[in-house]
């Protein structure tokens, strides 16, 4: 289809609208004042819960943190601790790039370029979260095993075996399966952001 | 005395247009569209005041509708049900309009193969704006305007000897 046909579609769609009133006083003056911020909340929820979660188990690591005995047991406290402290703020960042309001006075060409480097951003985000999650996963088996089972199951050669093979294969098949599911749209945000610059 | 909500709903009859229009563009399916349009027209609301008579109305509107289109690609991918507006319907997916769905389809497909930069200025030249015109709204020279036209059309053939 070249640019013309384009256009003769696009001019019988044109009519079409035209002659179709969809809008009356009433729907738009309804359209004014609803409130996108309670829609938006409910968008927001996962990560609210996520934060919680997180936030959560941030507490009870900290206030059980006396109960890790040993240097290992400890080191392993802090890794968690920190990696959900770093879980809650990218939990945070994504409800933040969420609630952010639509400025009308950009020009299209700056919506477009915002909007390509964010998508950016937030799937390098989402391979840290991934990877951050396998983190606490180990974490959480070590740290729970001694909180409550009172176990230290770093001495177990089974522990460690079946922690790094699983660990190997999931990251094996999650970055193989993000190269895949995202390399075709990180390549259109590049592009994008490619051709404003040209 | 006309209030500012009166001269509001009389400028949004007068261009609906161009809301359903760009709403179709964006978006790819009744529901999505139906939620962009609403947001678009909230938008335009709390950004009323904002407008000054330096541009034309339209242009202005074409120029709000497209970026509220953009922050909405985000956010429909979270697949969020519209919230529907109190015992009135927005919807104009009946059985008369189907072929204009099928139109609309089949014309998207063509236009989805651009970025969204170009798809904004094809968008805009189908409606018959001036480079000039469209130079404004989407933020760069009448100039990059035509170089960036001839590439469309010279893409849309490529695409053409591709599929033969």
């Amino acid at each position: 289809m070249e640019l013309d046909d384009l256009k003769n579609t696009w001019n019988e769609l044109s009519t079409q609208v035209n002659t179709q009133q969809h809008l009356n006083a009433s729907i738009i003056n309804e359209m004014t004042k609803h409130q996108y911020n309670t829609r938006l909340k409910k968008i927001a929820y996962p990560e609210i819960i996520g934060v919680f979660i997180c936030l959560a188990g941030l507490v009870y690591v900290v206030l059980h943190f006396w109960e890790l005995n040993t240097a290992f047991l400890q080191a392993t406290g802090i890794v968690a601790i920190l990696v959900l402290l770093l879980l809650s703020i990218t939990s945070l960042l994504s409800l933040q790039r969420l609630n952010t309001a639509v400025d009308v006075n950009k020009t299209y060409a700056e919506t477009l370029k915002d909007f390509a480097t964010k998508k950016i951003q937030f799937y390098k985000l989402q391979k840290i979260n991934v990877t951050l999650s396998y983190l606490l996963l180990v974490t959480i088996i070590v740290l729970f095993s001694k909180f409550f089972s009172n176990k230290d199951i770093t001495g177990s050669k089974y522990f460690w075996i079946f922690s790094f093979s699983i660990g190997y294969i999931f990251l094996m098949f999650y970055s193989k399966w993000v190269a895949k599911f995202y390399r075709s749209t990180l390549r259109k945000a590049e592009d994008l952001l490619n051709d404003l610059a040209a | 005395m006309v209030s500012k909500k009166e001269t509001f709903i009389t400028a949004i009859k007068e261009h609906e247009g161009i809301i359903y229009k760009v709403a179709s563009i964006y978006t790819n399916d009744v529901h999505d569209r139906n939620d962009l349009v609403q947001e678009i027209i909230y938008q335009l609301w709390k950004s009323f005041d904002s407008f000054n008579q330096k541009s034309r109305l339209s242009t202005w509107m074409y120029s709000v509708a497209m970026n509220v289109a953009i922050y909405h690609l985000k956010k429909s991918r979270r697949k969020i049900a519209t919230v529907p507006l109190d015992g009135q319907t927005l919807d104009f997916h009946d059985a008369d309009n189907s072929e204009y769905e099928e139109k609309l389809r089949v014309f998207r497909q063509q236009i989805n193969r651009l970025n969204l930069l170009d798809k904004g200025i094809v968008m805009l030249y189908l409606e018959n704006k001036s480079y000039d015109e469209i130079g404004e709204i989407v933020g760069i020279s009448s100039s990059n305007v035509g170089t960036r036209m001839f590439r469309i059309k010279e893409k849309l053939r490529q695409q053409i000897t591709k599929n033969a």
